[in-house]
């Protein structure tokens, strides 16, 4: 811990900042799990989604495996960290972020 | 040996000890040795941690699954891109605000137990033993595809699996973090052009995705078996868990996240991991694909083809990138996919002997062996270590040489590999996650948890190995889908007949809290502010 008490965070605030954070990661856990379990069981279960072919003569199991679950993954992580980081600055840190918004009152948006 | 193969070979290693030279570290500190100053930049950092990742199981691993077997190999592909998720959501910015040097310092810190420390650093060393003895194998056949000459009196694998080991373990323990980290990302970025310019070449030739044999069948008739020999959905779901859980267990990985200055900055870097290896993977799926059209017409056109296929079919799956490079780009392409393969080897073992140098410097011999060490001699340790894990692991890869290389070694680097994410996944994973998130942690729930982990993955591993092709064979191949979960319930039931440490309220200020994050933050924005201070004075004054 920093012995500055202006950036000191208090165990309350911490965990308070805590379970929001772990809400955010669990949730956004079950939906990339839901994803990468889907196209298999997709593949089990629906002839179409291996036998069918979209424009350009990929089927739609190949395209999800081949680019479409990398894009998944990259937005599922592009929305955690915003949003994880976003709690953060609001949840934790009291004069710090007052400081912040203060300078962006008196500077406004560039 | 050929022209192409001198430039290539005397490409990659002047690129390799230059940038090392260059960015060696400034002073004998273990902070500077082995974490660079914790002052590395997102963007470089996660050109790093991306080189540091794509080994050569990934760089020719992945593009030979997709040629062999079209979807099922991608999913090959896609359980080491979902590895950074899991990562991201759970582990990157908590273990960077507590952790230090190490996983096993993570571990022994936060449940303040030095046998905590002691049994992650042994599992540590052994998978960081199970991944680096592939690639040192990689390296061997790499030189012996591209040169085909021995040196010294040893042959052309023995010389490659010696050089390729000893140019990185002189780079590692020279550069410390600071000269690797410079090297992974230049490495990086070479695998990446490599990539982009025979994805370039292979669409410019006017390949479309939809034109070869259906995707959801085999080449031939014979290779049925995904990159690790699984065959059926639930051998596959078990491999992609199994590195998927693997990468928050891989210490030379999650070393990494300890060079970045706060824990926001190492979950952002995740972010730009996961995009970036994403195109990689993409890439290389591509490739993959249009290996399995492109080269049965080839064969019909070049000769030299022609020894390498049967009716058409690469006899060695993971020749499918370097028959591509040479069939677009003649000898040049060759030596560039080739020197591309060699860096992708060497610059996973030098993230793995730098994490074994951390591990074994830090956690063993200044903890343990010499608590009074000075820096310049712990730093001596580490460098020590480097060396002796190198030899160790070149040595083991000259024993492990298959009779026939061609069609054996390539499943034994996949197979291997695995064998490390599993390793990593039943037993690293699931206790650094449940340190990180559940309050009632302890001690002895670590240990039991490691243990159970590590034992159940490593005998349903060795298992696999003696078993006939099926269902169970497939899921003992990759444990982590039965070994994790039963870790994590050993874990749970005797943390809740233990006491957890006196000190976790502070390390929940430390690992969820924002304080030091704000606190370097804020050092830097002044920083800045001086300098662009200073520099406006300068301009004044002139």
């Amino acid at each position: 811990m920093s012995p500055d008490p202006e950036i000191q965070d208090t165990p309350a605030e911490v965990d308070a900042a805590f379970r929001t954070l772990r809400r955010i990661a669990v949730t956004y856990f079950l939906v990339f799990l839901g994803v990468l379990v889907a196209v298999p069981v997709l593949s089990m279960t629906v002839d179409w989604w291996t036998g069918s072919r979209l424009p350009g003569g990929l089927s739609p199991a190949f395209l999800a495996a081949a680019i479409g679950l990398y894009v998944v993954f990259a937005v599922i992580g592009l929305a955690a960290a915003t949003l994880s980081s976003s709690v953060e600055s609001r949840m934790l840190g009291g004069p710090l972020s007052g400081d912040r918004d203060a300078d962006e009152t008196e500077t406004g948006p560039s | 040996m050929s022209a192409t193969a001198v430039i290539t070979l005397v490409a990659v290693f002047v690129i390799v000890l230059g940038v090392s030279f260059v960015g060696r570290p400034r002073n004998s500190s273990t902070v500077d040795f082995y974490l660079a100053g914790q002052r590395v930049g997102m963007v470089t950092n996660s050109w790093a941690i991306s080189g540091d990742y794509l080994s050569a199981a990934s760089f020719l691993g992945v593009a030979a699954a997709v040629y062999v077997s079209g979807l099922d190999g991608a999913w090959y592909a896609v359980g080491f891109a979902a590895g950074f998720v899991p990562v991201l959501l759970f582990v990157a910015a908590p273990l960077r605000r507590f952790g230090e040097f190490s996983l096993a310092d993570f571990l022994g810190r936060r449940l303040e137990s030095e046998s905590v420390r002691l049994g992650a650093a042994g599992i540590v060393q052994l998978v960081i033993l199970c991944y680096v003895i592939p690639q040192s194998v990689g390296g061997g056949i790499t030189w012996e595809l591209l040169v085909g000459h021995g040196m010294f009196g040893f042959s052309p694998y023995v010389t490659g699996v010696l050089l390729s080991t000893a140019v990185i373990a002189v780079v590692v323990s020279f550069g410390g973090m600071r000269g690797t980290t410079w090297n992974q990302a230049v490495q990086f970025l070479l695998l990446l052009a490599a990539l982009l310019w025979l994805g370039a070449m292979v669409i410019g030739d006017g390949f479309h995705v939809g034109d070869g044999a259906p995707l959801e069948t085999p080449t031939d008739g014979t290779r049925q078996a995904g990159p690790t020999g699984e065959t059926g959905q639930l051998s596959r779901i078990a491999l992609v868990v199994t590195l998927a859980l693997g990468t928050a267990g891989l210490p030379h990985v999650m070393n990494r996240y300890f060079t970045s200055p706060t824990g926001r900055a190492a979950r952002t870097t995740t972010l730009w991991v996961l995009m970036l290896i994403g195109v990689f993977y993409a890439l290389a799926v591509l490739l993959g694909t249009a290996a399995r059209d492109i080269i049965p017409e080839a064969a019909d056109e070049h000769p030299w083809l022609q020894q390498l296929t049967v009716d058409g079919v690469l006899r060695v799956p993971e020749q499918a990138l370097p028959v591509l490079g040479r069939i677009y780009g003649g000898e040049t392409g060759l030596g560039l996919i080739a020197a591309a393969a060699l860096i992708a080897a060497m610059s996973t073992v030098a993230g793995l002997l730098l994490a074994s140098a951390a591990t074994m410097g830090h956690d063993i011999y200044e903890r343990h062996l010499n608590p009074q060490a000075t820096q310049r001699q712990a730093v001596r340790a580490g460098r020590i270590t480097t060396l002796a894990a190198a030899g160790l692991a070149a040595a083991l890869a000259v024993l492990m040489r298959p009779d026939s290389s061609a069609a054996a070694t390539p499943s034994l680097v996949a197979t291997m590999v695995t064998g490390a994410f599993a390793l990593a996944g039943s037993s690293l994973s699931p206790v650094v996650v449940l340190a990180i998130w559940w309050r009632r942690m302890t001690a002895p729930a670590a240990l039991a948890g490691m243990l159970t982990g590590g034992v159940l993955a490593l005998t349903m591993f060795v298992a696999a190995g003696f078993m006939e092709p099926s269902r169970v064979q497939g899921l003992f191949s990759a444990p982590t889908l039965v070994a994790a979960p039963i870790a994590v319930a050993v874990t749970v039931a005797v943390a809740r007949r233990t006491r957890p440490p006196a000190s976790t309220d502070a390390a929940w200020l430390t690992m969820h809290g924002t304080a030091a994050d704000r606190q370097a933050e804020r050092l830097a924005r002044l920083t800045v502010q001086q300098q662009r201070e200073a520099g406006g004075r300068g301009r004044r004054e002139t």
